[in-house]
C-alpha cells in the first residue's frame, strides 16, 4: 500500500485524541490512522501531550470541589473482572465483514469501517456515475461510502461545513490536486470543487452539513440534498 | 482478598522499593539507565499510580483504590466538564470511569503503558460512549472501535507499510541487545516466546512483580532508545 500524501492536521489529530470530535469524524480519523503509519505515530505523540496537560490541569482549576462521597463504597462493592477470562478473547481480532467487492476486485477495509459496514451496505446510483451507500453512525454527520465509476464526475459544489474524504481505493482529482489510497482530504466552506476520476475511486466520506451544488442544473438537486442530509440525521429532529 | 498471600508480597503498596533495585543491579548501569532510575526515585515519593493500580487489580486493595480515587476524581471531573459542559454528566463520568478502573484493574499490565494513560483513555472512551448514548446515536460504533486497544490494533492492521516496519524491527533488535541481560530475558519471554506473565515468571524463576518491573523498565528503555518517547 502506498503511503498517504494528505493527512489530518495536528489540531484535528489532537481533538481526536481528546474525544472532542463527532463519532462520524472520529471514525474517519480512526480509519486513516490505521492506514497511515506517520499519523499513527503523530497521534500517539499528541495523545501523550494531552495526557500530560490533563494531569497538570486541575491544579489550576478554581476550588470548585464536587461531592463524590458515597461513590467509593458503591464502586468497591462491585465485582471485578478476572484477568484470565477477558485478556485472551481481547487479543483475538473480531470477526468482521471486512471486504468490499467492487467490479473486478475486493478491498480490505480498515477495522472501524468494517464495523460501520457490518449491517450491510445498500448502494444507490446517483447522477454522473456516482454510487453511494450511507451508514448510520451518529446524528450529527452524514457518513457514506462513495464509489465513483471510472471517468465519472461530481457536479461542482461548495460545502456549508466540513467534508472529509478518505480514499480507500483508486483515486480522484479536483482543482486542488490528485488523491490516492489512504489520503485524508478535508474541504471546508471556502472550497468549491469538482471531483472527478479517471481510474475509479472508492472512498469513505463524512459531511457535517449538506453540500450545496453551485452550477447549472445541479442546483435543482439542492433541496434533495438537504432532504437526504436531514433523513440521514433524522433522529435528531 | 484471594491470592493475597501468593502474589501480594511482590506488588505490595507499602513496600514499593522491594522489586525495583533487583531489576537494575543485575548488570552495569548505563548513564541512561542511571538517569531513568534517578527520575523514577524522584517521582516515587509515595506509591506510584502503577503500583496502586496493580494492587487494586491483584488483591482488590481498597486503600490503594481510595488513593487512586483521590488522585484522579477531580481530573476526571475536569475532563467531563470540558467534553460535556454539563455538571451532572461530568459527575456521572467520575463514577463510571472510576467504576471501570475498579472492575478492569485486573486487566491492567505494565506493558499496557502508564496507569495515567490507561486511566485517560478509559475515561475518554467512557465519556465518548456516554455522550453517544445521551444523543441516542446508533450503537454500531463504540469508542473501542474508534480507539482499538494496542494489542488488538497490532494484529488487525492489515495495511501496514512493510518497508518501514522492517526497519523498525531491525532497530528494535539492535537496541534490545543494549538492555541489561535480565530485562532482555523478560522481554524475550513475553514478546518473542509469547508467554503470559505468569508463565514467564515461572520459567525465569522470579516473582511476578519482579518480572513486571523488569518488563516495564525494559520496554520503557526500548521506547526511549527507539525514539518514540522522550
Amino acid at each position: 500500500m502506498t503511503s498517504a500524501n494528505h493527512h489530518p492536521s495536528d489540531e484535528v489529530l489532537s481533538d481526536f485524541a481528546q474525544g472532542k470530535l463527532s463519532t462520524g469524524m472520529s471514525v474517519a480519523l480512526s480509519a486513516h490512522i490505521e492506514l497511515c503509519q506517520s499519523c499513527r505515530q503523530r497521534s500517539s505523540e499528541l495523545e501523550s501531550r494531552e495526557i500530560v496537560a490533563w494531569l497538570q490541569a486541575d491544579q489550576m482549576q478554581p476550588s470548585a470541589s464536587p461531592d463524590f462521597s458515597g461513590m467509593l463504597d458503591l464502586i468497591t462493592s462491585q465485582p471485578q473482572m478476572t484477568g484470565e477470562a477477558v485478556v485472551e478473547p481481547d487479543r483475538e481480532p473480531a470477526p468482521l465483514v471486512s471486504e468490499i467487492h467492487m467490479l473486478d476486485h475486493s478491498i480490505t477495509l480498515p477495522r472501524v469501517l468494517a464495523k460501520a459496514a457490518s449491517n450491510g451496505l445498500v448502494w444507490h446510483k446517483l447522477a454522473g456515475g456516482i454510487n453511494q451507500a450511507q451508514v448510520q453512525i451518529d446524528n450529527e454527520t452524514q457518513c457514506e461510502f462513495l464509489y465513483m465509476t471510472p471517468g465519472s464526475q461530481v457536479p461542482v459544489h461548495r460545502h456549508q461545513g466540513n467534508e472529509i474524504t478518505l480514499v480507500l481505493d483508486g483515486g480522484f482529482e479536483d482543482e486542488f490536486g490528485h488523491y490516492g489510497p489512504s489520503d485524508f482530504v478535508v474541504r471546508d466552506r471556502r472550497d468549491q470543487h469538482q471531483p472527478s476520476t479517471e481510474e475509479g475511486c472508492l472512498c469513505f466520506a463524512v459531511l457535517d452539513s449538506p453540500l450545496t451544488f453551485t452550477s447549472g442544473l445541479a442546483r435543482l438537486f439542492n433541496p434533495i440534498n438537504n432532504y437526504r442530509f436531514r433523513r440521514a440525521t433524522s433522529q435528531r429532529y | 482478598m484471594q491470592n493475597l498471600s501468593a502474589v501480594g508480597n511482590s506488588i505490595s503498596v507499602r513496600s514499593p522499593q522491594r522489586d525495583r533495585p533487583r531489576a537494575v543491579t543485575i548488570s552495569e548501569k548505563t548513564p541512561l539507565e542511571a538517569e531513568m532510575e534517578q527520575a523514577e526515585r524522584e517521582i516515587s515519593a509515595g506509591p506510584t499510580d502503577e503500583e496502586l493500580l496493580l494492587a487494586v487489580g491483584v488483591s482488590q486493595d481498597r486503600q490503594a483504590f481510595n488513593t487512586l480515587f483521590q488522585r484522579f476524581s477531580k481530573k476526571i471531573f475536569a475532563m467531563g466538564m470540558k467534553l460535556t459542559r454539563n455538571e451532572q454528566l461530568a459527575h456521572d463520568l467520575v463514577q463510571e470511569a472510576l467504576m471501570t478502573v475498579w472492575t478492569k484493574a485486573p486487566l491492567y499490565d505494565l506493558d499496557r503503558g502508564t496507569a495515567q494513560s490507561w486511566i485517560f483513555t478509559l475515561t475518554r472512551n467512557r465519556c465518548f460512549d456516554m455522550l453517544r448514548k445521551k444523543k441516542r446515536q446508533p450503537q454500531t460504533i463504540s469508542s473501542d472501535d474508534i480507539w482499538p486497544q494496542e494489542g488488538d490494533a497490532e494484529m488487525s492492521f492489515v495495511h501496514e507499510e512493510q518497508g518501514s516496519q522492517a526497519v523498525e524491527i531491525a532497530q528494535i533488535e539492535r537496541f534490545y541487545t543494549e538492555l541489561p541481560v535480565a530485562q532482555q530475558a523478560v522481554i524475550e519471554q513475553i514478546y518473542i516466546f509469547d508467554r503470559t506473565h505468569e508463565e514467564a515468571a515461572a520459567e525465569l524463576e522470579i516473582p511476578l512483580g519482579t518480572l513486571k518491573s523488569r518488563l516495564r523498565l525494559g520496554v520503557a528503555k526500548l521506547r526511549v532508545l527507539i525514539g518514540v518517547e522522550e
